[in-house]
Formats: structure tokens, sequence, C-alpha cells
């Protein structure tokens, strides 16, 4: 009998080699689509942690996206020679300032008031993003060449989208599973625990703020290597990728796939770059359908394509889960 | 500075809007604890009707009046059948709910009045010039900010000094209590909820003339408006009125002394206040 565990070391490797197959089957434009799919991923899993782990709603998180996007962008452009290694650090080092600070400043509010705050502190790294011409390139953006990766023994030229998407599915596929340990570690489970009674997490003698503070640092952390990923894939970057629509597809993705599993958002993702593809090339009017699907979900299935998905199971199997949010788990000591 | 006066004069024109805006905001956010995302959104449909309606009929009160009841009857029918439904999966399913239907509305908008600029104009006595301190100034600027006044004076005056502000304020402290007083409580909050529709209509009407008519007016004044709040003070009236004339103020003195910050400068302001006081200038500790 295979464990919970064990399965899903067997599904991420299935997906692993799924997507290591991929080169072989797509064709150019959809490698692109799966190269793009596989970043958002890590956006919105990020995003994921808060809303669906922490229960925060933050209407801020394409500030830490857009901040590692346009770290790699300013680096790559400004420091010659530096290599991809260099460029990711510094992305990651910016955005953990960044979502440090932040955090710091807004955590002290909570529910429809930090949604509002995360929303306005977007508007200002925007409105910086727009007018710092000199450094941001403004409405204009920035273009950026993808630099070679050495490995120490090899250099590898990254110019071609086959060996990118490789990088990509190594890089960010080992980001992703770093994300799903985080939540298994003492700390994902405590951040569970917070959402679901946090005087008593208090009592239990947990800082449940210093707890916060360092998940939202780290879900920055990792919007921002999602950032830096999108600024290297289409080597460009401009100010939609720290504005608040930025954010708003994040949250779109992740609430389609159901902020109520770990693998949700990624399902998310999926459907949602997939059909934004096809309704764009159907109607002009594609953010209409994107809206009324929302409403439809927010209003009948809550639970996001999770929650179908769990349905179907139970209606097979009999029982299992029921798309409410995520359990936290009995920890044996 | 010779430019003084004028600027000074435009600072309190925008925050006579702002104040427009966030009042219904800061209602319906005070009294249901709704933050709703289409608020901006229903601010730009009055002003896409309002472009239709002098279209058709040239007549500005006229679509000072109508407008508002279409917001009325829209912002009623939203809350009966569709925010009600998720009230009680919590604040953060209604919260995404009114962001879709801004996605929605936004969408619709593009769809029928074309995604470009509408200038509106509006002829007699309200498009015409004063002299005023010794300069010369457009009347309608100077009615935006007495509207402004008289709507903030009227919701004062609901809230504080009738019957009706004394339930409001009840059903917000105990909403079970004051149903069980035999008072409809959900109709109470339709209500609210209607009305900060309206309010929202009115000033996309009043907006309509000074800016132009674009499909972008929502997302522009949504993000001022909830500075406005957050600056003020969750749910505050009094703090949206003080923070609607400082934001007006910093934002046309702003392009006037600092050009380049001028868009940074309204959220540095913010910050600030939320790191000398969190709850805002006139907030209650939340």
């Amino acid at each position: 009998m295979m464990t919970q565990k064990n399965a899903h070391y067997l599904f991420i490797a299935v997906l692993f080699a799924l997507g290591a197959v991929m080169p072989l089957v797509l064709k150019q434009y959809h490698l692109n689509m799966l190269t793009e799919i596989i970043v958002f991923a890590l956006y919105a899993v990020s995003y994921n942690l808060l809303l669906g782990y922490a229960g925060l709603l933050s209407f801020g998180h394409a500030m830490f996206f857009g901040t590692g996007a346009f770290t790699v962008a300013v680096a790559l452009i400004h420091i010659p020679g530096l290599s991809m290694w260099s460029a990711i650090a510094l992305a990651l080092a910016m955005t953990t300032a960044v979502g440090f600070v932040i955090g710091g400043l807004l955590l002290r509010h909570k529910g429809s008031y930090f949604a509002l705050l995360t929303l306005a502190f977007n508007a200002l790294f925007y409105a910086v993003a727009t007018k710092w011409h000199t450094v941001t390139g403004g409405d204009d953006g920035l273009s950026v060449t993808r630099p070679d990766l050495a490995l120490g023994f090899t250099t590898i030229n990254l110019a071609g989208l086959t060996s990118f998407y490789y990088f990509t599915l190594v890089i960010v596929g080992a980001a992703l599973v770093f994300c799903w340990y985080f939540t298994k570690t003492a700390m994902g489970q405590t951040v569970l625990m917070m959402r679901e009674n946090e005087e008593r997490m208090k009592f239990l003698g947990y800082n449940t703020n210093i707890s916060r503070l360092i998940l939202f640092t780290f879900t920055g952390a990792v919007a921002g290597l999602a950032g830096a990923f999108y600024t290297l894939h289409f080597q460009f970057c401009s100010q939609s990728a720290i504005s608040v629509d930025m954010t708003t597809t994040v949250l779109l993705m992740t609430f389609v796939g159901g902020t109520g599993t770990f693998w949700g958002p990624m399902l998310g993702v999926l459907v949602y770059v997939i059909l934004q593809n096809y309704l764009s090339d159907i109607t002009d009017r594609w953010p209409l359908f994107m809206g009324l699907i929302f409403v439809f979900m927010v209003l009948f299935i809550p639970g996001g394509l999770t929650q179908i998905i769990q349905s179907i199971k139970t209606l097979f199997a009999g029982k299992r889960g029921t798309g409410k949010p995520i359990a936290v788990k009995e920890v044996s000591t | 500075m010779s430019d003084f006066p004028v600027f000074f004069l435009h600072g309190l024109a925008y925050a006579g809007l702002l104040f427009l805006v966030s009042a219904g905001l800061t209602l319906v956010f005070g009294m249901m604890n709704v933050l709703n995302f289409a608020h901006a959104a229903m601010y730009m449909l009055g002003a896409y009707f309002s472009y239709t309606l002098l279209q058709e009929t040239g007549q500005f009160w006229l679509s000072l009046m109508v407008c508002p009841i279409l917001l009325f009857v829209i912002g009623a029918l939203i809350e009966r059948f569709l925010l009600r439904r998720v009230h009680t999966y919590g604040h953060l399913h209604e919260l995404l709910l009114t962001f879709g239907l801004a996605y929605i509305i936004t969408e619709v908008v593009k769809w029928v009045w074309g995604n470009y600029p509408l200038a509106v104009n509006i002829g007699g006595f309200l498009g015409d010039t004063v002299e005023i301190i010794g300069i010369t100034y457009p009347v309608y600027r100077i009615f935006i900010f007495v509207c402004a006044v008289l709507v903030g004076i009227v919701m004062a005056l609901i809230l504080y000094k009738t019957r009706l502000g004394i339930i409001l304020r009840a059903a917000v402290n105990d909403g079970e209590m004051v149903n069980a007083l035999g008072i409809n409580v959900p109709l109470v909050f339709m209500g609210v909820f209607a009305f900060g529709a309206a309010l929202s209509g009115f000033a996309g009407v009043i907006a309509g003339p000074l800016l132009s008519t674009y499909p972008g007016m929502a997302h522009e004044i949504l993000i001022d408006a909830f500075v406005v709040i957050v600056v003020g003070g969750f749910g505050s009236l009094g703090g949206a009125v003080v923070a609607s004339l400082l934001i007006g103020e910093l934002q046309s003195f702003g392009v006037l002394l600092f050009p380049k910050l001028s868009l940074a400068l309204v959220y540095l302001l913010m910050a600030a206040v939320l790191i000398v006081k969190p709850s805002g200038l006139f907030g209650e500790k939340q």
C-alpha cells in the first residue's frame, strides 16, 4: 500500500518526467506557452501560500513579481558580464528585503484593511516604476538578452527556447517542490494553525506576528523568483509586470484553480493561460468572459477547479476530500 | 507665486470629487464591512450613462437626477442577488465578488461605448467662468466643491440626526439585536449598498465634464479613493472629508512643485500616516 507521502513524491516525479519530454512533443509556440505556464505556476503557488494557507488576501503580490523582474532586467543591463546565477540571486535578495519591509509595515492590519493597503502599495510601486524613467525605462520597458549559464564544468547557451525551457523546468520546478516542502515543515503547519485559531496559537507560546512576517517575506522572494524568470523568458520587462493587473491576474489564476490545495493554483494557471490564449484568438472581449467565469465561480464553486475534481473523486470513491480549505495535519511529536 | 490661488482651487475641486467617490465607499465599508471594488466601476457607469443622456437630451440637471437613480437600482440588484448569496462565505468572497463585478462592468463599458475617451460638454451657466479673488475661474469646478459640501452635510444629518441614522448605526453594532427589534436589517443593508451605488453614480456624472469619460477612469480614481479611506480612517465620514482635502491639495500642488514626484506623493503621505497612526487619522482602533 502506497503511503500519502510517497504518492506525492511519485506525482512530482511524473510531473518532471512529463515536463522533460514536452520539448520533443510540442511545437515552439506551445513550448513557449508551457514555459510561461511554469513561471506563472510558481507565482500562483507563492500567492496561494498567502491566500490559501495563511488566509491573507493580498492585492499587492505584483510588487514582488515586478521587483524581481525589474531587478534582473536592470542588473543585466547595467552590470556587464553578470552571470545568470548572480542575476537571479540579486532578484531574490532584493525581493526578500522588500518583502520584509513591506510585511513589517502592513501585517499589523487584517482582512479587508490588509487587502486595501497592499493594493495601495502596489500602486506606489507602479507609480515609481513608471516615473523613474532612467532606471526602469518607464513606458518603454527594458529589453535584455539572456546570459549563458555557467555550470562550473561547462557553459550552456540559453538563447534558444528549448535550453531555456529546461533551465526553467529545473529551477522553477525545484522552487515549486521547495514550496511544497515548506508547507510540510513545522513553520508551514504553524501558518495553517494560525489561520484556524490565532488566539490559541498565541496562548501556546507561538509568536504569530513573526511567523506571519516570515511567511510573507518567503512568498515575496518566491514571487520575485517567478518575476525574474518572467523577464528572462520574454527577454523584456515593462511596468505591466509590477501593475495591479498583474496581481489581479494571479488572484484569478489561483482562485480558478482553487485555494484549497497546494497543487490547485498550478491547475488554475494551466487552464487560465490556455483559456486566455484561445479566447483571445476568438474574441477581443476575452476579459469579459474571464470576469463572468470568475463571478460564476465565486457564487457557485468557491473551491475552484479542485473542488470539481474532489467532487468527482467523491462520486467514485465515496469519501476523501471535500474541497474545503487545506486542513491541518496532525503532527506527531 | 501667482499660480497659488488657482492651484488651491483646483485642489479643492478634485478634493470634492474624491470625497463624493470615497463617501459612498467608506459608508458601505463602515456599515457592511464590504470593501467594494466595484464602486469605482459604478462611478464610471454613472459617467457613461450621463454621457449618453447628455447626447440625447442635453440636460445636465436631468442626468444629475436620473443617473444616481439608475445606479441605485443596479446597486440594489447587486446586493440582493449576488452579494447576499456570498455573505455567508465571509468577507473574502464578498470582496472577490465585487472585484469580479468591476472586471465585468469595465469590459461591458468598453464594449458598449468603445475604448477611447469621450468629451462631455455642458453648456449654460455651469460651463462659464466667474471672477473670484481676482482670478477668472470655471464655475463648474466651484460647483463640484459645493456639491461635495452639500452631500457631506446631508449624509452627516441623516447619520446623526434621524431615526434612520440611529437604526443604521445600531445595525452595525449588533445586527441581530436590531433585527429582533422588528427592523428588517437585510433591507437596511440593501438600502445602504444601493445608496452607496447612487452616490458613486452621482460622482460619475459630476466627474464627466471635469475629467474625460474613458474606461480607465475607474481604475484611476479607485486607488485615490482607497488612499483617502486609509488616510482618513476606515469607515469614518469625517476622516474622508479631511483626507479628501489633504489628497486633493497634495495632488494639485504636487504637480506644481514636484512634477516628477507627483504620482508618488500621495502614497508617501499614506505610508507616513500608516507608520505614525496605523488606523488612519480619524479611525477607531481595529
